[in-house]
C-alpha cells in the first residue's frame, strides 16, 4: 500500500504544467526518431541529454523518460504504413500491420497498435512499481545457460512459423543464421566468412538487414506489377475512435495479457530485448489462435501481440536498470547515464535511499505512456496522409529514407549497400516462395544463441552441465517438445494430403 | 513459369551448395584450444542441418514433380511480372548506394529519385506534366531530408563534391 501512496504523490508532482509540456515535446521527438529507421530511441536520448542538464533533476528525468517511451512506440507507425520497421522491436508489427494497411485498414491498424502499445507499457510499469526488487533477484539467476535456453526456445519457434511447408520454412530461417556468422565470432573474435573485407568484420547490422528484407524487397516486388495496375494509391477507410469495438477489445484481452507478460519477462533479462519479445509473442499468438492461417494476412491479433509485448519490454528492462544498475541494451545504457547525471544512484539501496526519485520515474513513465497514446491518436489522420501519395512516387522516397536511415545507424556506407543486398534476398525469397519471417527470427536471435552457448560452456566446461540448471531444462525440454510435435503434425498433414490427391486422381 | 516449375529444385540445390560451403568454410577456421567448441562449431552444425534439409527438399520435390507439372500446365498459369521495372529499379538503387559517398547525398539523391520514379511510373503517368511534378517532389524531398538530418538530427550525410556548410 505504501508503494501505491508514494506513486500517487509522485504522479501529482509529475503532472505540473511545465513538466507536462516538456514531456509532450519529448514524446513527440521520440516518436519522430522512432518512426524513422536508423534513428533510434538511443540516439534521441543521447541528443536530448545535454538539453536536460540545465533543467532541475526531476524535470530532466521526466523528459528523458518521455523521449525513450516515444522512441520505442514510434516504430509502429512506419511499420504499419510503409512496411519499414522504424526500430527492430516493431519488426513483427509489419507482418500483420502492413497487410491491414494495404487492405485500406491503416487507421484501424494504427489505432489497435497504439492502444495496445499503451496497455503493454502500462502493465509493465505496474509490475515495475510493485515488484521491481523481487524480480531483479530473478534476473540475477539468469546465467548465460538460461539465456541460451531462451534463445534456443525462440529458434525452435521457426518450426511453428513454417508449418504447412516446414522444410522450406526451416531452410529459409537457417539462411538467416548463416548471415549471423559473418563477422567476428563471439568470445574469441575470430573473423569468419569475411573474405578479407574490413566492413564485414563487424557483421551485418540488425536494422539495415530488416530494412532491406522488408522495405527494399517490397519496392522490387511492387515494381513487378506497377505498369499493369496503373497509378495506385492505397485506400484508407475512415474509422471512429480507435477503430475497434468493445467486443473485439474484450476478445483480444487474453492475448494482450499473455503478450504483456512475455514482454515484461523478456525485458527483465538484460540483453535479449524488444525485437525477440515481439517475435516470440507473435509466434505464441499464432500458435494459440484458433485461426492461425489468418496471421500474416492482416490479423489484428498479430498487432496486439507484438505491440503489447515490445512495449511491455520497456518496463521490464527498467527493472534490472534501476534495481541493479545493469542496462540491457543501448537505450537503457543511455538512460542510466542520464539518470546518474541527475543524481540517481542505481543499485540495491535505491528503494531505501532514493524512493522519491524512483517513484518519480515510475510516475513519469505512466504519464508519458498516456501522453504517447494521446499524441499518436490525434495524429493518426496526419500519418495516414502518407498513403495518399501514389505508390510509384512513395516507394522511391521510402528507399531514400531507408538509405539515409541505414547510413545514420553507424555512419558507414557499407550499411547502405547492405540494404540492397538484403533487398535482393527478400525479393528472391518472394520469387521462390520462401517465407521471410523465419529468416528474420533466426537473424535476430542467431548471434545471441551462439554467444550464450559458448559463454555457458566457457563457465561450466561442458554442455552436459547445462542440464543442472532447472530454468534451462524447462526451456530446453519445451523447445524439444515443440519441435517434435510440429514435425509430427507436419508429417501427418503431408500424408493426408497425399491420400487426398490419390483419392482425387 | 520457371519459378513455379523448377523453383524448389533451385532452392534445394542452392541450400545444398550453401551447406557444403559452410562445412568447408568452417574447417578452415581455427579450433578452440580452451573450450570444447570453438568458432567453427556453429557453422559446421548449421551446415550439416542445412545439407540434410536440402536433401529432404530435393527428394520431396522430385517425387511430386510430375504431378505438379501437369497441374501447372492445366491451370494455365502465366508469369505476368514486369521484370524490366524490377531490374531497372535494382540497377538504379545499386548505383545510388555506391555513388552516395563519392558524389554526396544531395546530387546523387536528386538524380536517383527522378530516375527511380520514372522507372516505376506506369506508362500513362510518364507525360511531360507528370515529369515536372516528379522533379518538384524530387527537389523538395531531397532538400528537406538533408536539412532535417543536418540541422534537426545533427547527422551529417555524405557531402561529396557539393556541401552546405
Amino acid at each position: 500500500m505504501n508503494a501505491l501512496a508514494q506513486l500517487g504523490a509522485a504522479v501529482v508532482t509529475v503532472c505540473q504544467p511545465v513538466s507536462l509540456l516538456f514531456m509532450i515535446a519529448g514524446v513527440a521527438i521520440g516518436i519522430v526518431f522512432g518512426s524513422i529507421p536508423g534513428l533510434s530511441a538511443s540516439m534521441a536520448v543521447a541528443l536530448m541529454l545535454p538539453l536536460t542538464f540545465t533543467m532541475d533533476s526531476s524535470l530532466g528525468m521526466n523528459v528523458l523518460v518521455a523521449v525513450y517511451i516515444g522512441g520505442i512506440s514510434g516504430g509502429l507507425i512506419s511499420a504499419i504504413l510503409l512496411n519499414m520497421p522504424g526500430t527492430a522491436s516493431s519488426i513483427a508489427t509489419t507482418f500483420d500491420g502492413y497487410p491491414m494497411a494495404q487492405k485500406g485498414e491503416a487507421m484501424r491498424a494504427l489505432g489497435i497498435g497504439i492502444v495496445f502499445s499503451f496497455l503493454g507499457s502500462l502493465f509493465s510499469f505496474f509490475v515495475l512499481s510493485f515488484f521491481a526488487p523481487m524480480l531483479a533477484d530473478v534476473a540475477l539467476k539468469f546465467t548465460p545457460v538460461e539465456n541460451f535456453g531462451i534463445c534456443f526456445f525462440a529458434l525452435t519457434m521457426v518450426a511453428i512459423l513454417s508449418s504447412g511447408n516446414m522444410v522450406k520454412g526451416l531452410l529459409a530461417g537457417l539462411f538467416g543464421l548463416v548471415f549471423c556468422f559473418v563477422g567476428m565470432a563471439p568470445i574469441d573474435g575470430t573473423p569468419r566468412f569475411t573474405f578479407g573485407n574490413q566492413d564485414l568484420l563487424a557483421g551485418f547490422n540488425q536494422l539495415t538487414t530488416l530494412i532491406g528484407i522488408f522495405a527494399v524487397a517490397d519496392i522490387l516486388i511492387s515494381a513487378e506489377e506497377m505498369n499493369a495496375k496503373g497509378v495506385q494509391t492505397i485506400p484508407v477507410t475512415k474509422v471512429k475512435g480507435f477503430g475497434f469495438s468493445m467486443k473485439e477489445f474484450i476478445s483480444w484481452m487474453p492475448g494482450a495479457v499473455r503478450s504483456a507478460i512475455i514482454g515484461t519477462g523478456i525485458g527483465i533479462l538484460p540483453g535479449i530485448g524488444g525485437s525477440t519479445s515481439g517475435m516470440l509473442s507473435y509466434v505464441t499468438a499464432k500458435n494459440m489462435s484458433r485461426h492461425p492461417e489468418t496471421f500474416g494476412q492482416g490479423e489484428p491479433e498479430g498487432i496486439v501481440a507484438t505491440e503489447c509485448a515490445n512495449n511491455a519490454t520497456i518496463g521490464g528492462a527498467m527493472i534490472p536498470l534501476l534495481v541493479l544498475g545493469i542496462p540491457g541494451d543501448g537505450v537503457t545504457a543511455m538512460m542510466l547515464g542520464g539518470f546518474l547525471i541527475h543524481g540517481l544512484s542505481a543499485g540495491p539501496l535505491l528503494f531505501v535511499k532514493n524512493a522519491d526519485v524512483v517513484y518519480g520515474i515510475f510516475a513519469a513513465c505512466m504519464v508519458c505512456d498516456l501522453i504517447m497514446l494521446l499524441v499518436e491518436w490525434t495524429c493518426i489522420k496526419a500519418f495516414v496522409q502518407v498513403l495518399k501519395v501514389p505508390k510509384h512516387i512513395l516507394m522511391p522516397l521510402i528507399l531514400v529514407l531507408c538509405a539515409v536511415g541505414a547510413y545514420a545507424t553507424n555512419n558507414r556506407v557499407f550499411d547502405v549497400q547492405s540494404i540492397i543486398v538484403f533487398g535482393v534476398v527478400g525479393y528472391v525469397y518472394h520469387k521462390f516462395r520462401l517465407p521471410t519471417t523465419p529468416f528474420v527470427l533466426c537473424f535476430l536471435v542467431g548471434s545471441m544463441t551462439e554467444t550464450y552457448l559458448r559463454r555457458g560452456i566457457m563457465s561450466y566446461k561442458s554442455f552436459g552441465a547445462f542440464f543442472s540448471h532447472p530454468i534451462f531444462d524447462f526451456f530446453w525440454f519445451i523447445a524439444c517438445g515443440v519441435l517434435i510435435w510440429s514435425v509430427y503434425k507436419e508429417v501427418v498433414a503431408t500424408k493426408k494430403k497425399k491420400l487426398e490427391a490419390r483419392a482425387a486422381a | 513459369m520457371f519459378f513455379r516449375k523448377y523453383g524448389d529444385f533451385v532452392v534445394g540445390i542452392f541450400y545444398a551448395v550453401l551447406g557444403v560451403a559452410l562445412i568447408i568454410g568452417a574447417k578452415a577456421l581455427p579450433k578452440s584450444k580452451v573450450m570444447e567448441i570453438g568458432p567453427d562449431f556453429m557453422p559446421t552444425l548449421i551446415g550439416v542441418i542445412i545439407l540434410i534439409l536440402a536433401g529432404i527438399l530435393l527428394v520431396e520435390t522430385a517425387s511430386r514433380f510430375k504431378a505438379q507439372k501437369t497441374e501447372l500446365e492445366t491451370s494455365g498459369y502465366k508469369d505476368t511480372s514486369d521484370y524490366k521495372r524490377v531490374l531497372g529499379s535494382l540497377a538504379a538503387a545499386t548505383v545510388y548506394v555506391n555513388i552516395l559517398k563519392p558524389v554526396g547525398f544531395i546530387i546523387s539523391t536528386l538524380v536517383y529519385l527522378l530516375i527511380q520514379i520514372y522507372i516505376l511510373a506506369p506508362d500513362q503517368s510518364r507525360t511531360k506534366k507528370d515529369i515536372i511534378t516528379y522533379v518538384i517532389i524530387d527537389v523538395v524531398f531531397t532538400v528537406v531530408v538533408y536539412l532535417l538530418f543536418r540541422y534537426g538530427f545533427k547527422i551529417v550525410l555524405p557531402a561529396g563534391i557539393f556541401a552546405i556548410q
